[in-house]
């Protein structure tokens, strides 16, 4: 199965997948007005007021149901929850039926097919498009038999396949809709994806290079313009002075110290130095056996963007970054002190939720608390 | 990597994914009017007066038309064929109202399914151009050209007016997701600056480890030296020290990891400067960042013919790490066949043999023996490298932590190609390490 058949825009776009769940709740409340609205347009074709209530009660539960599920924290949202929003507001589609059974006399102001389409649609951004167009087409199916049920007190003379064309097609076009949505964006998220892959290999030389640079300028070089003259000096002379000795011993301490920082320390930590120095919010990391380095490329770009968007505009006073070990992945807990003047910049939940939603997508696993005046964050990485 | 469009990109791909949704949808619409139209033609009506054949034809006619017209306003979203698009399904709503409209049909008003169909697909043309604001003008232009038709097919009729409520449904949600999208597209994406974010990472993890491979290598080779030193107290320079230390300044400045990687990007130009230190890139024995500071180590004429990088893709095989082991006095028994070393990369082959070099010095200064056996081997897409003395041996699990040389100089520069190293050793009873790397690589 091809990669893009197996993904939705939530797992490829995340930040898109964020904003979409606002769109899922739009969609609920239209739905759920629709069913409203339509059963009071046709009360007089209503025989069973009960199963008229139940029908807008299983649309309101389908609405709700997909509202909840669509929320960044309950990402990702997966195929069961969209078969059963599918079945919730089929079960409203099925009620109204059995509401005015016998007495429909036009299929083109019944709601279940509508309302149907309508959440397929809206949930377009967290579902695969195979899935979305397989629940259409069930959907379809179903609300087929009930057209043809309702023939009897149809004013239109109509044929079977006329009457199941016209009962089955908003579910079918909103599904369709639904599907080229996923399909288009998932495609077109993977086609950038491959491109800024191919970008980032041929900057990768360039990259190295200047890092190169950058390294034999820092304190590795500092230390070697040190030691490799003095043994230089040392090979090329006939004796061995106690002053000799004496630096000799000097240089192999700063160079076990120089190792043992380097061993315990991570990029983690030259994050921290480098959003410190550039944005002035003193950070402390705490991560005494390096386990941030057990995070993989894929899992890091999510918690970096997040110290970065903490650090920056004054939000926060100081930030504090403790990392454990967590069987064989990590712990990552973050505490952000907000700066009292932060106004506007000051973190939200909705803010912070965006950066969850992108780890969500790779796999890591992470809770929230944000008040006045602190931001906690959990990140749970597993191997 | 699963960050999504970045924000210069999602107002464009979202504009066509969108766009793309409504194609769909319209396709449904009039693949579902041809249904209606085909049936009434192929099957019997299920009441007394149905729908005229001759009517349900010219019905067909006119749905495949504007079908084919909306295909190639979606295919090619130009202004032209939008238009075009709009003026023919215009005049095929025209059409198709005054034949669903006729009398005889049961239908009371215009806002019926049949011509919602049409009038749908008629919004949901996409249009030519990206964006939320042009989207929702062509999807009105295609709503309001629709109810004038119909109006206009209705009073040819003589039947009632009503606009479409379904089309009316349709030109709401192709305007809610529009602004939607319009209203909530950048925000998040240029705040969580996720891509910068992805690059910044990655910088920063390749300094890191670049910092500590140079700092393990300045370690592995220079530490034993300088305690040696500070313990020798003041007196005349030991001969095999001065060898030892002649060899390490040979290999540091001459054969660094961070240079190797410098390597690639004096291929594609991007080296500019800086190769004092410890970088120096294929350069030989003469280690010019000593020279440049008055400290030549090869004025001893101590300094073998060894230092120079491992040929990559050519040369004598192991010839490096061979002539590590010769200064050193220690004698290498090769077996197998050194030629299989042409199997993989250039890089890959700079690595492998930097690592038996490695190797090699770890005997000398460790294992306490005289001789040693490499063998070489090409088995199951690897190319191996076994390394066997009869020395000292030690526990591999009681490495001290600052003995990174095994882990980092030998086991970290075979998995950094993709490769792996297996380390068997007990005090007394010597060491094996076997390398493997794949064939090929770079």
């Amino acid at each position: 199965m091809s990669t893009a058949l197996r993904l939705t825009q939530q797992e490829v776009d995340p930040i898109g997948g964020v904003a979409a769940s606002r769109l899922v709740l739009t969609g609920s409340i239209l739905s759920a007005a629709t069913s409203i609205g339509l059963t009071a347009w046709h009360w007089d074709e209503v025989g069973s007021p009960l199963a008229a209530f139940a029908g807008v009660l299983f649309v309101v539960a389908a609405g709700a149901v997909a509202s909840v599920s669509a929320l960044p924290a309950r990402a990702p949202f997966t195929v069961d929850r969209l078969w059963f929003v599918v079945a919730l507001a089929v079960g409203g589609a099925i009620a109204e039926y059995v509401s005015t059974v016998g007495a429909d006399r036009y299929l083109y102001d019944n709601y279940g097919p509508l309302v149907v389409g309508v959440l397929i649609l809206s949930l377009a951004p967290f579902s695969t498009w195979i899935s979305l167009l397989a629940a259409g087409t069930v959907a379809a199916a179903v609300l087929a038999i009930l057209a043809v049920g309702s023939s009897g007190g149809s004013a239109t003379q109509a044929n079977a396949a006329a009457l199941v064309a016209v009962n089955s097609v908003a579910v079918l076009a909103l599904s369709a809709a639904g599907a080229a949505y996923s399909a288009t964006i998932v495609r077109e998220s993977l086609a950038w994806q491959r491109e800024a892959n191919a970008i980032a290999l041929e900057r990768d030389g360039g990259v190295r290079a200047g890092i190169v640079r950058s390294v034999q300028q820092g304190r590795v070089s500092v230390l070697s313009r040190e030691v490799l003259p003095f043994l230089a000096g040392v090979m090329s002379a006939e004796r061995i002075s106690v002053a000799d000795a004496d630096r000799a011993r000097e240089l192999a301490e700063m160079l076990r110290r120089a190792l043992k920082a380097g061993i315990e320390s991570t990029w983690l930590d030259d994050l921290a130095s480098s959003i410190e120095a550039a944005r002035q919010v003193p950070i402390a990391v705490n991560d005494p056996a390096a386990t941030a380095a057990r995070l993989s490329s894929e899992q890091r770009p999510p918690l970096t963007a997040l110290l970065s968007w903490l650090g920056s505009a004054e939000r926060s006073r100081s930030i504090r970054i403790e990392v454990d070990a967590n069987g064989s992945g990590a712990l990552v807990r973050i505490v952000a002190v907000v700066a009292a003047d932060a106004g506007g910049a000051a973190p939200t939940r909705r803010d912070v939720e965006r950066f969850l939603a992108v780890a969500r997508a790779v796999g890591v696993g992470g809770d929230l608390e944000v008040t006045r005046e602190n931001v906690r964050v959990e990140f749970r990485y597993d191997a | 990597m699963t960050l999504g469009l970045p924000e210069h990109l999602a107002r464009a791909s979202l504009s066509r994914a969108l766009a793309s949704a409504g194609h769909a949808a319209g396709a449904v619409c009039l693949a579902s009017a041809m249904v209606i139209a085909v049936a009434s033609i192929v099957v019997e009506p299920i009441g007394e007066a149905g729908p005229d054949r001759t009517a349900a034809i010219a019905a067909s006619v006119l749905i495949a038309v504007q079908a084919a017209l909306f295909a190639l306003a979606a295919v090619h979203p130009s202004v032209t064929l939008t238009v075009a698009y709009l003026l023919g399904g215009t005049a095929v709503v025209y059409g198709l109202t005054v034949l669903v409209m006729a009398p005889g049909n049961g239908f009371e008003t215009t806002n019926n399914a049949l011509l919602a169909m049409p009038r749908t697909a008629l919004l949901l043309v996409g249009g030519a151009g990206i964006g939320s604001r042009i989207a929702i003008v062509w999807a009105t232009l295609g709503w309001g050209l629709g109810e004038a038709a119909t109006f206009l097919g209705a009073a040819a009729a003589g039947a009632a007016w009503a606009p479409s409520a379904a089309a009316a449904a349709g030109l709401g949600i192709v305007v809610v997701t529009r602004v939607f999208d319009a209203m909530t597209r950048s925000d998040g994406r240029r705040e969580t600056a996720l891509h910068r974010a992805s690059q910044q990472t990655r910088e920063l993890v390749i300094r890191h480890d670049y910092e500590l491979r140079a700092i393990a290598r300045l370690h592995d080779t220079a530490l034993s030296h300088l305690v040696a030193i500070a313990a020798s107290g003041s007196g005349p320079v030991d001969e095999r020290l001065r060898t030892a230390i002649s060899h390490d300044l040979s290999l540091i400045v001459g054969r660094d990891w961070a240079a190797e990687h410098a390597e690639d990007a004096d291929a594609i130009g991007a080296r500019t400067g800086s190769t004092e230190g410890m970088s120096a890139p294929g350069r030989s024995a003469a280690p010019r960042g000593a020279a440049e500071r008055g400290a030549d180590p090869t004025r001893t004429g101590r300094v073998g013919p060894t230092a120079t990088v491992a040929a990559p893709g050519g040369g004598v095989p192991l010839a490096d790490a061979l002539g590590v082991a010769r200064d050193a006095g220690l004698a290498v028994n090769v077996s197998g066949a050194p030629e299989v070393l042409a199997a993989v990369g250039p890089r890959r082959r700079a690595a492998l043999e930097a690592a038996v070099a490695q190797c090699l010095m770890n005997v000398v200064r460790h294992a306490g023996v005289d001789d040693v056996e490499v063998a070489l081997g090409r088995a199951d897409g690897e190319v191996t490298v076994v390394v066997v003395d009869d020395g000292r041996g030690f526990d591999p699990d009681r490495v001290p932590d600052d003995r990174i040389g095994l882990r980092t100089s030998i086991t970290g520069r075979i998995e950094q190609e993709g490769g792996r190293t297996r380390i068997w050793s007990r005090p007394g009873v010597g060491t094996t390490v076997l390398l493997a790397v794949p064939e090929g690589g770079e």
